[in-house]
């Protein structure tokens, strides 16, 4: 994979409306780590990209950031071209209503069952029961595991917890799915089946964002890859150059 | 858009408003239940303490309107009475008390007859062969005068002595001390209720405010996943305000129950005090709106406490 990055770092031309645009950003916590040091890049709609690089990278704060968790020290995070700076706390909920989140660790509520873990984010919009139950049971459908509706997620494997996790994320229908290390908990079969989803989602246009170090796995989906190394964006590798 | 497009959107997205707030509470309603039904032991300790804590004030609020109905009664059984001369005529009598009848602090007035008196006493214990070996009737008429309900002790006093100048009146005879006292009584003791209902009902917030407290604690996880996946402070909140409206509403009940039963097992003694006062003393217990009323107060106390709580503590998290 290249080192070098192929896009230059300032004031990018922009073909398309982009949906995520990072312009300068840098992220510094009040201990004085530098989490990110002026980060540019830009995610088409429909587009599916990986971020990796080694741990500590950056590439959680880089999700953090865009969905509002933090604020960036310097520089401008977009989203579907909203400042994400100007967002006032009131206004976070609705923004986050917009994403699709994925995490590592899945964070199902392991006392409700898989349906209302699903169900959620539909609840918190307030969507009507029975609209709720068609869509989270396509949702269910659509990762495998619409047979387990009334499970506890604890009686579910990793891989199905994690697939539950992506079910939560996608039944709301967001335009951009975050996925932060979404495979780390599983073998690579799993792995590669968790990705197969995410392929799909982007193939009905929804664009990702997955932050992975899992090199093998990037290089077998052949997706656009931005490299972060201590915070610093060192690489931008188009889907086309990835082997 | 036209005003009347405007109008129109207006129309469409104010019931589409209205279900979203009832969809979303009905979630946050059935999340708190579990949640509650989730540790039965923690939350019926809480409705127990927060019961009894409740039931206090109740059962002296019960208390007090006794103590207040019987300082009323004996009020009326502590009437003055005006003895008048032996030599007293019945028409001068009862002339005199059509009189004291038209003014204005005066609320009742009967007359025994000297006959009734000797009737009375021949009643009482020891007294009947004294009475029996009278030849004649020495009781002179009585007119019993009831002041004003709630006179003020000064008009009461005025009014005796006004009595006391009347035409063929030999002597007047007052516990009006007695009375003033119990009506002091009364009142401290209204004061008592309403600082411990204060104190008490403080204490419930506080009951409240630490299980909510404890919830939330234990509900960090959920709390974050919540956030994440949109959900606003108010959704976040939502269930932790349910949840203490539940816990007063329950320890509402529970009072309401614990003063009910003591009302029962002092039904008994109280009864014979009554009777032991002629039947004159109808001592009562709760009124059944009162008793609706405390759990309705007590669900406004558990819900300001998880108000309280969970603002502070939901903000800390955030």
């Amino acid at each position: 994979m290249r080192v070098a990055s192929r896009y230059p770092r300032l004031h990018v031309p922009h073909l398309h409306r982009a949906v995520i645009r990072f312009d300068q950003v840098s992220k510094h916590y009040p201990s004085g780590q530098e989490a990110l040091s002026q980060v540019s890049f830009e995610v088409a709609p429909g587009e599916m990209v990986f971020v990796t690089g080694h741990s500590g990278a950056g590439k959680s704060t880089l999700l953090k950031l865009l969905a509002a968790i933090e604020k960036p020290s310097r520089g401008r995070v977009s989203l579907d071209g909203q400042n994400l700076a100007r967002v006032g706390p009131h206004a976070v909920p609705l923004l986050r209503r917009k994403l699709g989140m994925v995490f590592q660790d899945h964070r199902l509520l392991m006392d409700r069952s898989v349906f209302a873990n699903v169900e959620l984010p539909l609840v918190i919009a307030g969507m009507a029961a029975d609209e709720r139950a068609r869509r989270v049971r396509a949702a269910l459908e659509k990762v495998g595991l619409l047979a387990t509706e009334g499970k506890s997620p604890e009686a579910l494997s990793t891989g199905e917890q994690q697939r539950v996790g992506i079910a939560r994320a996608i039944v709301g229908k967001p335009t951009v799915l975050l996925a932060d290390e979404p495979t780390g908990n599983l073998d690579p079969h799993l792995a590669t089946e968790v990705m197969g989803l995410f392929a799909a989602f982007q193939q009905v246009g929804t664009t990702i964002l997955v932050a992975s170090h899992d090199l093998a796995l990037i290089k077998r989906m052949k997706k656009r890859v931005v490299v972060l190394d201590h915070g610093r964006m060192v690489d931008d590798v188009p889907a086309v150059e990835v082997a | 858009m036209t005003t009347g497009e405007r109008k129109s959107t207006t129309m469409r997205s104010r019931p589409r408003r209205l279900a979203t707030w009832r969809e979303q509470h009905a979630w946050c309603l059935a999340a708190s239940m579990q949640r509650l039904a989730a540790r039965p032991l923690g939350t019926a300790l809480t409705v127990l303490v927060m019961g009894f804590a409740l039931a206090l004030p109740l059962a002296f609020w019960l208390v007090l309107g006794n103590l207040e109905h019987l300082a009323g009664t004996v009020g009326r059984t502590q009437a003055i009475n005006v003895f008048m001369q032996t030599q007293a005529r019945p028409e001068a009598v009862a002339a005199l008390a059509g009189e004291l009848r038209q003014r204005d602090d005066v609320a009742a007035v009967s007359i025994r007859t000297p006959a009734q008196g000797l009737s009375e006493l021949a009643s009482m214990q020891g007294f009947a062969k004294a009475v029996a070996a009278l030849d004649y009737n020495p009781l002179p008429y009585v007119l019993v005068v009831e002041p004003r309900q709630h006179a003020p002790a000064a008009a009461v006093q005025a009014l005796i002595a006004a009595l006391r100048v009347l035409p063929g009146v030999d002597q007047v005879q007052d516990d009006g001390t007695w009375r003033q006292r119990l009506d002091a009584l009364v009142d401290a003791g209204q004061r008592v209720a309403v600082v411990l209902a204060l104190l008490l009902a403080l204490a419930a917030l506080l009951v409240v405010g630490n299980s909510v407290r404890q919830d939330i604690r234990g509900c960090a996880g959920e709390i974050a996943v919540l956030k994440l996946v949109g959900a606003s402070h108010a959704f976040v909140r939502r269930p932790y305000l349910y949840a203490g409206l539940w816990y007063g509403l329950a320890s509402g009940v529970v009072a309401s129950v614990l003063v009910a039963i003591v009302e029962m097992a002092l039904a008994g003694p109280l009864g014979r005090l009554a009777a032991s006062y002629g039947g004159q003393l109808a001592l009562g217990g709760l009124t059944w709106w009162q008793l609706l009323m405390a759990p309705l107060l007590a669900a406004f106390l558990g819900w300001l406490g998880a108000r309280l709580v969970s603002a502070r503590w939901l903000r800390r998290m955030a």
